[in-house]
């Protein structure tokens, strides 16, 4: 039965993406169709994820026919954990596609449709590979995947950028694990997964390194986020949504998987994944903050949110570096939930934004004012994922946020001090960084989102019944599984126990509509029980205002805001959303690396009075990229420009590269013992 | 002792070279100190620079015929004569050929409209409120209008804030919602009502205006000023001094928070005015001063008023210590608003502005004039690192100085059994004088002129008027809350300003 | 630390005003009466004194302190039959009830405006919030109003609060002359604050323009501007003055009652 729904799953996706090759993006039932068969595909998906992770584990021998080598597939609860999550986000992000790609001109390629069907299927073959081989076939397919539809609008140089930075760091990314991959298989002599716990010693601490640094670059761990803020806004529409909400998750599940497979992680990693996923979170939500234009501003969160769940995921391996499975089973409970909140916030916050941007012909957050009252859908949906991002009350992501902190805050069970200085560091950045996000989304949805627009004629497109039921998808759980947390818990204990036991995971459910960090006593939370209280204060609080009032508070006075009497000014007159974040390019210029120009554009007579016109140019340096990427950049091409010297294109001289070639290969041969 | 006049040398030139003439004339030791416009009944304007020299005063004039009121603009080399160019343009319709930046200043006229000065003023014109254009551009600019109508008790001034957020690029100001025509109903009045007009120029240092515009006469009708009634001038004029300096004082420490400091310096003030109120009659030193010399003695025995005025005085320099070794204080101000000392120089900054930047004479000092020579006043020493921190120095010292001259000149008048207030003018007034003297905020001008006994055309030039003109170049890396304490430490007089 | 020290360095400063009167009121000139009608034939020329024509000839000779800038020339030149009068309550509610000495009817209109301005600020209660508008002052008006605020008038005490948005006001206390360029930030800011209202104009000028009208740009005071409730002569007047003129807009003082005891003639 499985296997039936992954072979219709994958059958879909390929009839999709061959109608998509054959009739181009032309004519709109082509790309309907294209779109509706992600959605068919995923809805299988998700079938069989919840199945998978309700039942037992399988495993399938495809044997060699991927052409790979022995190619095996496991169906296990922890794949079908992550097929779930995948399936629904596949679902609603294919729905919001087939409202969005309606009006001509918006897909313009065959290749959007195809690569999106590709980055589906190249998901769920990661997810199930039981092997390196298939694992690794699904993961370069999935590069492919990225590349493609990051580099779907090459209009101008910074795109093709974009599109080679994703390109460069998925090989990278591709690289990393090949390498940690040989040197386990090479110590187990097997490439099945399941063999691999028995490796020990450095070879499984040089292994565990390079796993982390090949799943990290994927979710965006410093210092290989760069991609993603070129990456996700290069991609067009609600495709960003199943590259940074959907795709993303198999770099989790990489990491889940590896945890539950490999032997105990070297301290001094531990160590450095808590304090990388701090500075991850900073660094992320700093330079979402100070973003001009939403993508942008959304794909930095996504840096944001890797930092927070591997700082959550660091507690995880603190717990398995000193055998304190407990500690394992907060950790990665904390990080589940926030992988959970964060794919549901960041899809519905790409594929939500993704209609007014396209409506507006804007992506630029002072331009998009006022959506909120044109878009009421999208913007509600949009918002809705705003706020879990930032952590409140009473969506998933409050929920979630409370759950890392509770994990960080068990560091006192600790004895090694590293590990409690990791954690200790760890949590106080991830603090921090809630502070900042908080900043962060107040002015998306205050500066752009609620501001009263001037008037304007409604726009044609909104989005659409599939797109409306799309969005809801990705919005509602976002309330939805905080109110039914408990359950939500009973199912994560059942999809994480390959790597740490159901029955601790479970231990977080004090009571059915309770919940503790797991260990017993610490501190307790009932987002359900939130949603009975909430309603109620607000109803009383509305009341008892009605009732003092004797009912005035609702025969209000309209009068325009208090503008301090002036007739008014040229130009804008309300604060900007760059205007609101400049705070934080004073206050964090150190991380931000701020700088303000100033350059008069008028005479210089009128300078003299202090009257000229002006011109102000403020930019952000992104450390990472200034001190690391372009040195890089700077030193390859500096080799490459050498390199090519050697080709002088003259016959003799490559007869003689061979011939010396040839020499040493004879040496190396004869001087082998 | 005697009573020195200001001299008034005079050029007369062809407007072509007008603004080569006063360029050169206010080069060296010399400062420009206004430029004044004059209508002349057969439609032309006479058009008067004024420098200030060592000595005095000098001034070039040249005459703008009728129908063609132009000529080629002053400020292009004299950032100080900008704002001048700007009124006379907003009023006469005067063209200065080449100005940087015509914007409007006192009255935002458009084209077509008549000008007030020269058209018939029962038309009342509105100011039209049509927003100057945005001077500052980039990422995320925009305009935060601040007035004119704002939190707290302030005269009505539209700040325009032109920012992205915290940083202010560009500030500009808007005070025409202010202006009442002021120098127009001079004309006309008789100089004994003209006083009365002079004191509510600017309300806060009405003594001041009152001895400027006095001196100002006394020069047309060679009037000898009594020795007494200059000492009574001398004493309300550095009460004044005081109280303006508090105010400055209370508005600082209010920015900063500091409650019981606040409480206290506004308890002092209040003192300050009671004394005031008890020497003459006025809170403000209104109806003392008179054409002649002042209107009567001291309603308070002076010894009296000179143990109360110490009371005061140990109050006040105790409690500026204490806030000048706070250092939640000090952190706010120092090196809020700097003002390099060569673009105080262009702009002819005066008074405790320019002195801040280690620049600005004192009139008092410079020109002498009235009870002055004979008071042993010596000018506060120079402060030189330009920001808010060092403008209050300033001030400070100032007070202590306006002090102890006030208690010698009551200690003088209460030695005093002969005594002779006022004295008639020696001449119907007629002609044109210039005089000036040391207001609160600095240099204070006056430019009377009369016919015939009656006042034909008086223009008072405040010191912020200068002052103003700098005040966007103070905001070269400050952010929005350092706002309140440049605005403060500036001492801006809207009413003086706006006229 | 030391600045709270310091703070109770001199105790209790603030007025007992308006429970009993204050000991400085006197030193205040708050405005000129009509001491003794001139005998018959003796008022010739007597407007002629004023610079502001707020004298009439009458008979009676009668003085508008709404047009007086207390100069003082008329009590220096005539001082048998003006004289200056330091009450602290110069404040009216009815622009002719500024006209001193008071005319046959006035007493009547007193009653009848209190009580219609009693029916409108019953709901304001026993706190009072203020919005100020400069509309032209010299200046002075606005340091009178803002020492209201500091320990010695310390008005909080009485319930009356400064705000910064005219959207929390209850009152309006606008100065000055009435300058064009204000007439509609007054407009804007007096339609931005919820009903009931209260409009104070402070000042001489706010009241007539004083000396400063008339001139091409100045609108003769505010009440071509807005309707004004409370009106508080004098150039400037004493923040005691501007502290009747709020009380009387709150209905503090109790009806006409002390109105009478205040010793008009």
């Amino acid at each position: 039965m499985n296997a039936a729904l992954l072979v219709a799953a994958l059958g879909v996706w390929a009839a999709g993406a061959c109608v998509d090759l054959a009739a181009g993006p032309s004519r709109f039932p082509a790309r309907a169709a294209t779109f509706g068969a992600g959605f068919a595909g995923a809805a299988l998906v998700a079938a069989l994820g919840v199945r998978t992770t309700l039942g037992s584990a399988r495993t399938l021998h495809l044997g060699s026919s991927l052409g790979t080598g022995e190619a095996i597939l496991r169906l296990d609860p922890l794949a079908g954990l992550f097929l779930t999550v995948a399936g629904m986000l596949g679902c609603a992000i294919s729905a919001c596609l087939v409202s969005w790609c309606r009006p001509d001109g918006r897909v313009t390629s065959r290749e959007t449709g195809a690569g999106f069907l590709l980055l589906l299927a190249a998901v769920v073959v990661v997810l199930l590979a039981g092997d390196a081989y298939t694992f690794l076939f699904g993961w370069e397919s999935l590069t492919g995947a990225f590349y493609v539809l990051s580099s779907v609008a090459r209009r101008n140089g910074a795109q093709v950028r974009a599109g080679w930075a994703t390109l460069v760091l998925g090989k990278v990314s591709g690289a990393a694990l090949l390498i940690g991959f040989l040197l386990l298989a090479g110590a187990a002599h097997s490439f099945a997964f399941t063999t691999w716990s028995t490796v020990q010693g450095s070879t499984l601490h040089a292994a565990w390194w390079l796993l982390i640094v090949g799943f990290g670059v994927k979710v965006g761990l410093l210092p290989f986020q760069g991609w993603l803020p070129l990456g996700y806004p290069a991609a067009q529409g609600p495709v960003r949504a199943a590259m940074a909400g959907l795709a993303v998750n198999v770099g989790f599940y990489g990491l889940w998987r590896f945890l539950g497979v490999l032997g105990r992680p070297p301290v001094t990693l531990v160590v450095t994944v808590l304090v990388a996923g701090g500075l991850t979170a900073l660094v992320g939500i700093t330079f979402a903050a100070v973003q001009p234009r939403l993508p942008r501003l959304v794909a930095y969160s996504s840096v944001e949110n890797a930092g927070i769940i591997l700082v959550a995921y660091g507690v995880a391996l603190a717990g398995s570096a000193t055998g304190r499975p407990r500690l394992v089973a907060i950790g990665l409970l904390a990080a589940t939930l926030q992988v959970l909140a964060h794919a549901f916030a960041k899809s519905v916050l790409f594929a939500g934004s993704a209609f007014f941007e396209s409506g507006e012909g804007t992506d630029h957050l002072d331009d998009l004012v006022g959506v909120g009252y044109r878009y009421r859908w999208s913007a509600a949906c949009f918002s809705l994922g705003c706020l879990t991002l930032g952590g409140l009350p009473p969506t998933i992501g409050f929920v979630s946020e409370w759950f890392v902190l509770e994990a960080l805050m068990q560091e006192y069970r600790l004895h090694d001090l590293a590990l409690r200085v990791g954690i200790t560091v760890g949590g106080a950045l991830v603090a921090l960084t809630a502070g900042v996000a908080a900043l962060c989304f107040i002015r998306v949805i205050g500066l752009s989102i609620l501001r009263r627009p001037a008037p304007r004629p409604r726009p044609a497109a909104g989005a659409g019944v599939w797109g409306a039921g799309g969005l809801a998808i990705l919005a509602l759980p976002t309330l939805g599984l905080a109110a039914v947390a408990p359950l939500v818990i009973r199912y994560l204990a059942d999809g994480l126990d390959p790597v740490v036991s159901g029955r601790l995971v479970d231990a977080a459910r004090k009571s059915p509509w309770v919940l503790q960090p797991v260990y017993r006593s610490f501190s307790i939370l009932s987002p359900s029980w939130m949603y009975v209280t909430l309603p109620i204060a607000v109803i009383a609080v509305a009341a008892a205002v009605l009732a003092a009032s004797r009912g005035r508070v609702l025969r209000m006075r309209r009068v325009p805001a208090w503008r301090s009497a002036s007739g008014g000014v040229s130009g804008p007159d309300h604060y900007t959303s760059f205007g609101y974040a400049n705070i934080l390019r004073h206050v964090l210029g150190n991380v931000l690396g701020s700088s303000r120009e100033v350059v008069v554009v008028g005479s210089s007579d009128s300078e003299r009075l202090h009257e000229a016109s002006v011109e102000v140019r403020t930019s952000v340096v992104e450390p990472v990229e200034t001190y690391l990427y372009r040195p890089i950049e700077a030193f390859v091409l500096w080799a490459g420009r050498q390199a090519q010297r050697i080709q002088s294109g003259r016959l003799d001289a490559y007869v003689a590269y061979m011939f010396l070639a040839l020499v040493v290969l004879i040496a190396v041969v004869t001087a082998r013992p | 002792m005697t009573i020195q006049g200001d001299r008034l040398g005079e050029e007369a030139i062809d407007r072509s070279r007008f603004a080569e003439a006063v360029a050169h004339l206010s080069a060296g030791p010399n400062r420009f100190a206004g430029l004044f416009p004059s209508l002349r009944a057969s439609g032309g304007v006479e058009l008067r620079a004024v420098v200030a020299t060592p000595g005095g005063y000098t001034s070039v004039v040249t005459e703008l015929p009728p129908g063609d009121l132009a000529y080629p603009s002053v400020s292009v080399g004299l950032p100080a004569a900008s704002w001048y160019e700007r009124e006379i343009h907003d009023r006469y319709g005067i063209q200065p050929k080449g100005h940087p930046r015509l914007d409007p200043l006192v009255l935002p006229l458009l084209p077509e409209d008549p000008h007030p000065a020269l058209g018939d003023w029962h038309s009342q014109v509105s100011p039209d409120p049509r927003a100057l254009d945005a001077h500052a551009s980039g990422e995320g600019l925009f305009t935060i209008p601040y007035g004119p109508v704002r939190s707290g008790v302030f005269e009505a001034v539209e700040y325009l804030v032109e920012t992205f957020g915290e940083d202010i690029p560009r500030l500009r100001s808007r005070m025409y919602h202010k202006h009442r025509g002021i120098d127009w109903r001079f004309e006309d009045l008789t100089p004994d009502d003209g006083v009365l007009l002079a004191e509510r120029v600017e309300g806060t240092a009405s003594v001041a205006h009152a001895i400027a515009y006095c001196r100002g006469l006394e020069q047309l009708t060679g009037t000898e000023v009594p020795y007494e009634a200059e000492v009574v001038r001398l004493v309300h004029a550095e009460l004044e001094r005081v109280a303006n300096h508090l105010d400055s004082m209370i508005r600082h420490s209010d920015g900063s928070y500091q409650a019981v400091a606040n409480a206290r310096l506004a308890v002092h003030k209040e003192r300050l005015l009671r004394l005031r109120a008890t020497l003459c009659g006025s809170r403000f030193g209104r109806n003392v001063v008179v054409p002649g010399g002042v209107s009567g003695p001291m309603r308070r025995p002076p010894d009296e008023a000179r143990s109360e005025l110490l009371r005061i005085a140990g109050g006040v320099s105790d409690d500026a210590r204490a806030m000048m070794s706070t250092p939640s204080f000090l952190d706010r101000l120092r090196g809020a608003g700097v003002l390099p000392a060569d673009l105080v120089a262009a702009h002819g900054a005066v008074g405790p502005v320019a002195r801040g930047s280690g620049l600005g004479e004192d009139v008092r000092h410079a020109r002498p004039y009235g009870a002055y020579p004979s008071s042993g006043f010596r000018p506060t020493p120079p402060h030189d690192q330009g920001d808010a921190l060092a403008r209050q120095q300033v001030r400070l010292a100032e007070m202590d100085e306006s002090f102890r001259l006030a208690a010698d000149g009551l200690a003088i008048l209460a030695g005093c059994n002969e005594r002779e207030w006022r004295r008639g003018p020696g001449a119907a007034a007629d002609g044109t004088a210039i005089s000036s003297v040391e207001s609160p905020q600095g240099e204070l001008l006056y430019v009377v002129e009369a016919d015939g006994g009656r006042l034909a055309r008086v223009k008072p030039r405040c010191a912020a008027f200068h002052n103003f003109a700098l005040f966007p170049a103070a905001f070269r890396g400050d952010i929005l809350t350092d706002f309140v304490f440049i605005e403060a430490s500036f001492g801006l007089s809207i009413a003086g300003v706006a006229g | 630390m030391p600045w709270a020290a310091r703070g109770l360095r001199e105790g209790i400063v603030t007025t007992r005003y308006p429970r009993r009167p204050d000991d400085h009121g006197p030193d205040f000139v708050a405005a000129v009466t009509v001491a003794d009608q001139p005998v018959e034939g003796a008022s010739q020329g007597i407007a002629g004194l004023c610079p502001t024509g707020a004298i009439s000839e009458g008979p009676p000779v009668a003085v508008d302190r709404g047009r007086c800038i207390l100069c003082g020339h008329c009590v220096d030149a005539r001082p048998e039959v003006f004289a200056y009068e330091s009450s602290l309550g110069t404040a009216r509610l009815h622009r002719r009830l500024l006209v001193t000495p008071p005319a046959h009817g006035d007493d009547d209109l007193e009653v009848r405006v209190a009580a219609e301005l009693a029916a409108r600020v019953r709901r304001f209660g026993r706190s009072l919030h203020i919005r100020h508008v400069d509309a032209g002052s010299d200046g002075s008006e606005e340091w009178e109003i803002a020492a209201l605020t500091g320990p010695i008038y310390d008005v909080h005490r009485l319930g009356i609060f400064f705000t910064a948005s005219p959207r929390h006001a209850d009152v309006l206390l606008v100065t000055g002359a009435g300058a064009a360029g204000m007439a509609e930030p007054l407009q804007r800011t007096y339609h931005a604050m919820p009903e009931p209202r209260v409009v104070v104009a402070v000042g001489t000028d706010a009241i007539s323009g004083g000396l400063v009208h008339p001139t091409y740009v100045t609108r003769g005071g505010v009440a071509g501007l807005l309707p004004v409730d409370v009106w508080v002569p004098g150039s400037p007047p004493s923040p005691f003055s501007i502290l009747h003129g709020l009380l009387l807009a709150m209905g503090r003082l109790g009806g006409t009652r002390p109105l009478r005891a205040r010793g008009r003639r």
